[in-house]
């Protein structure tokens, strides 16, 4: 077994790589841009290396800083986390090239499934379904020539893409051509290239995903399925594991893992992958990519399955053979994941950094949080806005709705905005609780709800709270018990320039 | 004791009868209530009122005080009702309009410069966060008065980056 590992990543999956390490009893290393000196990965690493300055093009995406920190510190193995290099086959080329081992696929399965036309090949080739559309950077004279043939809308997709980059629905010929060109310099300044790509746009679908996980001695299973349909600019911001659609029609779990193993076993994967398919209104699926990587959403598959991923990542990566087979595999109750996200999801889910003033996070009972912010910690604006993930675990899905509901009115996040009291919205809405989920399923709530409003009580009692607050604050001695007199009072000038602009 | 306060954009006055911890007071013009309150820690309001308890915790920002309660945070501005105006602060002068960051960020790119005709829907200035760039619009037509944004420089969400008039 490995005696010390680099976490080639930052924030909370660095933080969720390490408790793992640590209960192996191997030693962890963090790297950090000038932005993260004092972020929770390299507070709670053994050892930890400076790589660069906080843009990330010139730090956690410079391979040799990187495989220089690993040399300087003498670890056996690099584990990518998810985004930065995880996907990057050049990488963990590099790594393996350098003498050390890279916790996750081989070089050559990351390139056949790394780029989505490749991977839609490799799939069809292994007989996994795909949506409709063209597998190759195209003109927009042949997206325009798609169009007629199999209908709108169309989905413009990046070759290289992810996270929603470079893509644009299309509902009607004439705004194809704009769209095209906007996809394309979308995607040439995300990706460093402009090809684009056509499908057809499937409506209402849902996202399902399957986890897999193999050895390097030719074995693989799969962990079931996460429904990932709660979307916002095309990111996951909610995933669950039973997906309710699966729960009534249980068969689909088998048959999407038949499907998902097929098209890893044509790539020749070993460790942690996911394959994401999209399900349409009849529950037909397509392939949609595979992310050859640890995917954010991981705990909710622990929770239901009872497994560590990231233990099983290192064991894997060091040669064992996966300790368990597929009819082995079991899944229990009901998981749920929120990502709290630093954004304003009332003002378009606006990023929103800043000074973290106080945190209380929720506890008891069937609560997991992956995190990485402290109170007095200052939420970098260079970064994605990923906080935490809190995941529930409970007997059943309602079961489990009402515990992150607890959760999320524990949850006290200050100084920045967070979407804590957008999911609390989302999980009391009827469509919701009916499991009736779909990738719009978002922007249709905001035609269906405005922001919420607090109950008139809690009003009366911030309005009381500030109120004392400010008298106190002020030099006056309300609060301390003694009145005196409003008149002339000093604290009314102090207030005035302290809360006036 | 009477103070008006800007609850989350809306309006309220409140009037403390009598001070903590055996507290009576009355919002707007709804029946006078009473609640027992302590602060057992610092920001920290413990409040019962009508057999129910809260924990409202209260934040000093440079716009007012934040106070988290259940999960809600409500902004709120207080002032003493009879010696200022209800005119709502940052409204500018009759027919100027300031442009504000809606979100704390770096500016990119300002897109004009001061004294330029500007229509309505103009990009003023790019803000970006969080790997997300965020093209701020000119709310209607004017000229750009005042152009406090500098490319390169870090904005405070509510910063003013023009005003057009």
């Amino acid at each position: 077994m490995f005696r010390k590992v680099l976490i080639a990543n930052r924030g909370e999956i660095a933080v969720r790589v390490m408790r793992t390490l640590r209960e192996m009893g191997i030693g962890s290393v963090a790297v950090f841009s000038d932005a993260d000196r004092t972020s929770r990965h390299v507070r709670m690493a053994d050892e930890a290396e400076h790589i660069g300055p906080s843009p990330s093009a010139e730090s956690y995406l410079r391979t040799d800083r990187i495989l220089d920190a690993a040399r300087k510190h003498g670890v056996d193995a690099i584990h990518p986390g998810y985004g930065f290099l995880s996907e990057n086959a050049e990488f963990a080329a590099a790594c393996e090239d350098a003498g050390l081992v890279f916790i996750g696929p081989s070089a050559e399965s990351i390139r056949m499934m790394g780029s989505k036309t490749a991977a839609r090949r490799t799939a069809m080739a292994a007989g996994a379904p795909v949506v409709p559309g063209i597998d190759h950077a195209i003109t927009f004279e042949e997206a325009r020539e798609f169009g007629r043939i199999h209908g709108y809308p169309v989905l413009l997709k990046a070759v290289a893409g992810g996270g929603g980059k470079g893509m644009r629905a299309v509902e009607r010929e004439p705004d194809l051509e704009s769209a095209f060109r906007n996809a394309a310099s979308e995607a040439l300044r995300a990706f460093g290239s402009d090809e684009i790509y056509v499908e057809r746009l499937i409506l209402k679908a849902r996202h399902i995903e399957i986890q897999i996980l193999g050895d390097r001695h030719g074995n693989l299973v799969h962990l079931g399925e996460r429904e990932c349909s709660l979307q916002r600019r095309h990111q996951k911001v909610m995933e669950e594991c039973p997906s309710p659609l699966v729960q009534q029609h249980p068969e689909m779990r088998h048959e999407m893992g038949q499907a998902a193993l097929r098209a890893a076993r044509a790539a020749g994967y070993y460790n942690a992958g996911t394959v994401e398919f999209l399900v349409d209104q009849e529950r037909r699926f397509y392939f949609l990519e595979m992310n050859t990587r640890l995917q954010v959403e991981h705990p909710i598959t622990e929770l239901a399955t009872g497994l560590d991923l990231v233990r099983l990542q290192v064991e894997i990566a060091a040669g064992a053979p996966l300790p368990f087979t597929q009819e082995q595999v079991a899944w229990r109750g009901s998981a749920i994941e929120c990502r709290i996200y630093a954004e304003d999801p009332y003002s378009n889910f606006l990023p929103f950094p800043g000074k973290i003033t106080r945190l209380t996070r929720p506890l008891g009972p069937g609560i997991r949080i992956d995190g990485c912010i402290y109170g007095g910690w200052v939420v970098p604006m260079e970064y994605d806005p990923l906080l935490a993930k809190l995941a529930v675990w409970a007997g059943s899905r309602e079961a489990a709705i009402e515990r992150l509901l607890r959760a999320l009115s524990e949850y006290d996040v200050s100084g920045i905005r967070t979407n804590i009291g957008f999911f609390r919205q989302i999980l009391e809405d009827a469509e919701f609780r009916a499991g009736r989920l779909h990738t719009a399923f978002i922007d249709e709530f905001f035609e269906r709800h405005a922001p919420p409003q607090p109950p008139g009580d809690l009003t009366a009692v911030a309005a009381l709270a500030a109120a004392l607050h400010t008298l106190a604050r002020n030099g006056d001695r309300l609060v301390e018990g003694e009145p005196r007199p409003a008149a002339g009072s000093q604290w009314l000038q102090a207030g005035r320039s302290e809360f006036l602009r | 004791m009477k103070l008006a306060l800007t609850i989350n954009g809306d309006e309220h006055t409140i009037d403390i009868l009598t001070p903590a911890p055996a507290c009576r007071f009355q919002l707007g013009d709804s029946p006078e209530r009473s609640a027992q309150v302590e602060t057992p820690e610092p920001g920290v309001y413990s409040v019962l009122m009508d057999g129910r308890s809260y924990d409202a915790y209260v934040e000093e920002t440079p716009n007012g005080l934040v106070v988290s309660l259940q999960g809600y945070h409500f902004e709120i501005a207080a002032r003493d009702p009879r010696r200022w105006s209800r005119k709502p602060a940052g409204s500018g002068g009759e027919g100027v309009r300031t442009i504000a960051s809606p979100m704390p960020g770096k500016v990119v790119r300002v897109l004009v410069a001061a004294g330029d005709a500007v229509e309505a829907g103009q990009g003023i200035a790019v803000v970006e966060a969080m790997k997300m760039q965020n093209e701020i619009k000119a709310p209607r037509a004017g000229k750009v008065l005042s152009l406090p944004a500098r490319e390169g420089a870090t904005v405070a969400a509510g910063e003013v980056l023009a005003t057009i008039g």
